[in-house]
Order: structure tokens, then sequence, then C-alpha cells
């Protein structure tokens, strides 16, 4: 069977609708909004490798628990390749811009 | 991480090399609506018109609200959610085949054009609903889930067409021993640990009935985002085991744990599916199944701007796990007074119920309109504040509202 991968390309949200089976389709690339600062760059070697930034935005602000939560869930159920210094990195980074600092909680 | 499927960890870095690229260090700024939640871009993907795109990559693609204003929805609009980054962007049907292995007679492997030449055709108008449809209406009423935030629109109502699973699985010849089914597509994870997408049913529901195998939607080829070129279709049930671009078929004698058949998709195994006290995973599991009654409105949609004294048609679809739709009430009080709405075309018991009521607003100022639908063996619809919840997020069928603008 001959497939091809699914890799992002540079059509930033445009996209072509191919005659069905004739050719590969082509998927368009999102520039998801990720921010700044606190080692982004941890959190981007990281929880870009299965799924866009996407998944992390839509969650809305959450609570350390919650991330603590999701980030043991990437790496136990999903199997996550992530030390275990950098998922305390990346907790902290998700915290400081996509949540907010509590003991219980969503 | 040599783990990583290599190929896979490339397209992650590309994505990473891309966003230098394209945007230097700019950091570009999220965009909130006025509860503080994500907007997704809106973008076309291939045979798709532009949808909300919570996730590129793989590919989470919302309808728009206003697509409740139809009974059928159009194949470029219908939504999309995979669960593993590696799809194929190209399928060969000359080489494309449908397995059908395990505790069976006859191995077969199956060309799409086997499919419709050797077995009878069968057609179907059914909901497709992800089990997590309107998840994010649970922390509207101040209880918070986890997964993915969907609004409203991840369902979609279509004709599909194809052969019978039990006929396919006759043609197998099933043994004796058999207990259950799996089923799984061509969808895979990045990192090779990752469990893959895996479903199971018991070997009675997979040779019972209305399940279907099938190669059409809307008449059309199924578009390659909702899983082409063959697409389990369980009518009345919700869509986490529709597996897409469906590849192998294993007829098994023992039951196989998975993290998607056990961890994910599951609910407390109690009568209202929720949880009364303490935390989710205390409670004994069940997966979910049948879809609960839900009615929707499609038009207007939220914070439309209405001249008073105008008529306008308020509409939406309703509809259940397969007993039909007795009722839908709507009011245009915030649900303090309640009146009936005409159902229109009955497509089926699986299909979407559209309904319609004639509103011309007598006075200005805001109001919400609520809709609430009862089924055949009387099923109602619960408010908002009072829906079970659940940790996941599933089954969400509170009375739907939307707020407008007299003016
Ligand atoms: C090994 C693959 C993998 C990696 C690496 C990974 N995830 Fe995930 N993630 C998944 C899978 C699989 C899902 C569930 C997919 C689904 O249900 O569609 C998911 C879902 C999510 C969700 C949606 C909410 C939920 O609970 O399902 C969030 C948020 C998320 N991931 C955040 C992260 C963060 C933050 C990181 C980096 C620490 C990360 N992910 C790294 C595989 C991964």
């Amino acid at each position: 069977m001959k497939i091809k991968l699914l890799i992002a390309t540079l059509l930033l949200g445009t996209s072509a609708v191919f005659a069905q089976v004739s050719k590969p389709i082509e998927m368009p690339y999102v520039d998801y909004p990720i921010a700044k600062g606190d080692h982004d760059e941890v959190a981007q070697q990281y929880c870009l490798i299965c799924h866009s930034f996407g998944y992390i935005l839509n969650q809305g602000q959450k609570s350390r628990p919650y991330w603590t939560g999701t980030v043991s869930k990437m790496v136990n159920e999903f199997k996550a390749p992530i030390p275990k210094e950098d998922q305390q990195t990346i907790i902290n980074y998700l915290v400081k811009h996509y949540g907010y600092e509590s003991t219980s909680g969503h | 991480m040599d783990k990583i499927n290599r190929r896979n960890f490339l397209g992650a870095g590309l994505i990473l090399g891309a966003s230098t690229l394209l945007g230097k260090e700019t950091s570009k700024k999220i965009i909130t609506d006025a509860t503080g939640e994500f907007v997704p871009p809106v973008i076309a993907f291939p045979e798709k018109k532009p949808m909300k795109t919570i996730s590129d990559r793989p590919p989470l693609l919302e309808s728009s609200r206003d697509i409740f204003s139809q009974a059928i929805t159009p194949n470029d609009q219908f939504f999309v959610r995979w669960h593993m980054p590696d799809i194929p962007t190209y399928i060969d049907l000359e080489t494309f085949r449908l397995e059908i292995k395990g505790s069976i007679e006859k191995p077969l492997a199956l060309s799409v054009d086997d499919l419709k030449s050797k077995f009878e055709p069968v057609e179907i108008t059914s909901v497709l609903q992800c089990g997590g449809n309107s998840r994010k209406f649970y922390a509207r009423s101040g209880q918070a889930t986890h997964g993915v935030q969907w609004g409203h629109g991840a369902m979609g109502c279509a004709v599909w067409k194809g052969a019978r699973l039990k006929d396919i699985l006759n043609m197998a010849g099933v043994k004796g021993s058999a207990k259950f089914v799996g089923l799984n597509g061509l969808e895979k994870p990045a990192v090779d640990e990752t469990p893959h997408f895996f479903r199971e049913m018991e070997i009675d529901e997979a040779l019972s009935g209305d399940i279907i195998v099938a190669y059409s939607m809307n008449g059309e080829d199924i578009p390659y985002l909702n899983g082409f070129p063959l697409k389990l279709i369980i009518p009345g049930h919700f869509s986490d085991s529709w597996v897409k671009m469906l590849s192998e078929i294993t007829v098994m004698d023992e039951y196989r744990k998975s993290f998607f058949m056990d961890v994910a998709y599951t609910v407390p195994d109690n009568d209202c599916e929720c949880v009364v006290s303490g935390g989710d995973f205390e409670y004994k599991r069940k997966p979910i199944t049948i879809m609960k009654v839900k009615s929707v409105i499609g038009y207007p949609t939220p914070n439309t701007v209405i001249k008073k004294g105008s008529r306008i048609n308020v509409t939406g679809v309703a509809f259940d796990q397969g007993k039909g739709i007795k009722e839908v009430m709507i009011s245009l009080d915030s649900g303090k007074s309640w009146s009936t709405t005409t159902l229109q075309k009955d497509n089926g018991k699986y299909a979407y119920r559209q309904w319609n009521y004639s509103w011309e607003p007598k006075a200005k100022g805001e109001y919400v309109i609520m809709v609430r639908a009862i089924n055949r063996i009387g099923n109602i619809q619960p408010m908002p504040d009072e829906i079970g919840w659940n940790a996941g997020g599933y089954q969400y069928n509170g009375v739907d509202a939307v707020n407008v603008k007299i003016v």
C-alpha cells in the first residue's frame, strides 16, 4: 500500500481539494501561537511530538494539579519520552502561561 | 529517542523549524472570546470548507453551529477527529485491502470493489457524534472536564452506504469460540509505545443488525479526513468505535485490554453514569455506548441581533439512540414557559429530526432561547445544572441555550 506521511507543509491557511486517489492530499500547517519564555523550548521539544499546540490552547486556563496530571498522563499512558526534570519545567511553563496556581480543582 | 518513529519525529522537527522560519521570535497573540476561551483559527483542509481548527495534527475540525439548520450535514462541513498523528494522505484502491482475520474459517482481504460487488448494499441515515461532543458546556456550568473542549460541532448526520458487518463476518465464517471483534484503521502513533487506537465489541453485537462498513457518505466517496475509503458505522452509538480508514477486523476468543477501550471513553458504571462523590476513577468503568436524547439550535446563532416585529424561523436538530424523537419544546423566556415545535420529515430512527418554530418577537431586549427534546421512551434532556458529571466530559446532552438581542 502506498502511504504518504502526514507532513505539515508551509501552506499557511491554504489547501487544495484534489480529486480523490489520484494524488496525496496536502495538509495545511497551522502556526498556533506559543507563549515565549520560561523554557518554552522544552515544552516545544516534547509537547509537539504527537500533536499540535492546539491541544494545549484548547484546554483554556488550568490549575497546577490539572497540568501536572496531564503531563503525567502523556508520560504514563501515551509514553511521551520526557525526562523527570523536563516534566517539571514543562509543568511550570504551562501553569505560568496557560493556567494558575491552585492546589485543587481543574 | 530511537523509540520515536523517525519519520514522525522529522515531521515534528519540521513544524518547529517552520515556526522559526515563518515567525522568527514573534509570539502570536492567543485569541479568546468573551468567556476567555481560545478561539481556534478557521482553515480549509482538503475537501473541506473552512472549519474551526482545534488542531492541525492530528486534525480536529469542528463544524460551526449554523450547520444544525440542516437535517443532513454536507461532507465538506462534517467534523473531523483523529487520535494519532500518522495518517495516510494517499490510499491506492488498487492495493488497499480490508483484512478479516483471527477466529474465522477463511481469512479475507477485501478491496473496496469487493465490498461494493460481493455484498448487498445497505443505506442508513445516521448521526455521527463524538463521545466528547459539547464537552465544554460542562465547564460552563462550573464542572470542568478533561479532553478536547468541543462545542456542539463534533457531530453530524449523513447517509451512509456500505456492506453489513455481519455479512462480511459470515463470509469469513466466525468460529464458535469467538467472543469479541477488534477493529482498527490506518492511523498510527508518533511513538511506537503509545497505545494504538483499537476498538472492540462483543461478537453478538457485531453479528446483529445495523452495523455497516461504509464506502459512501451522502452519495460520494467518504472524504479522506472522515476516513476514506472505509468507515465503520454503528447507528445510535457514540462514534468512538466508528473506526476511520478501517483496515483490520480481528475476530478474537479473548478480550484484549487497551487504553482506548478501558480508560478512554469510559464513564462510572452506575445508573447516572456520573460521579456522585469522590473521584471518577474510583468507580468501576463502563464504555460509553448508546447516545442520549439531545437537541441543538442551528438558527439563530448566539448574539444574533433581530429587528423587533420580524418573523424568524428558529430551527435545529434533535436525535437520540434510535428510539425516535417524540417532541422538541422551545422556551423564549430562559426556561420559564415552553411551547412545542414542529417536527420535520422523518429520515429514519437514527437520523437528525429537524424542528422549526416561527417566532415574532414583540418586545425589545435580551432573550434566551432554549430547546429540550424528549424521545419516544420518555427520556428527556436535563437542564445544564442538573446534568450528571464525569471527568472525561462524555455524553453531554444538557438543554441547549442561545442568547439573542431584539432591537
Ligand atoms: C507520546 C505522544 C504524546 C506526547 C509526547 C504528548 N502527548 Fe498530549 N496527547 C497524546 C494523546 C495520544 C492524546 C489523546 C489523543 C486523543 O484522545 O485524541 C493527547 C492529548 C493531550 C491533551 C488533550 C486533553 C486530554 O487530556 O486528552 C492535552 C492538553 C495534551 N495532550 C497536552 C500535552 C502536553 C502539555 C505535552 C507535553 C508535555 C504532550 N501532550 C505530549 C499524546 C502525546
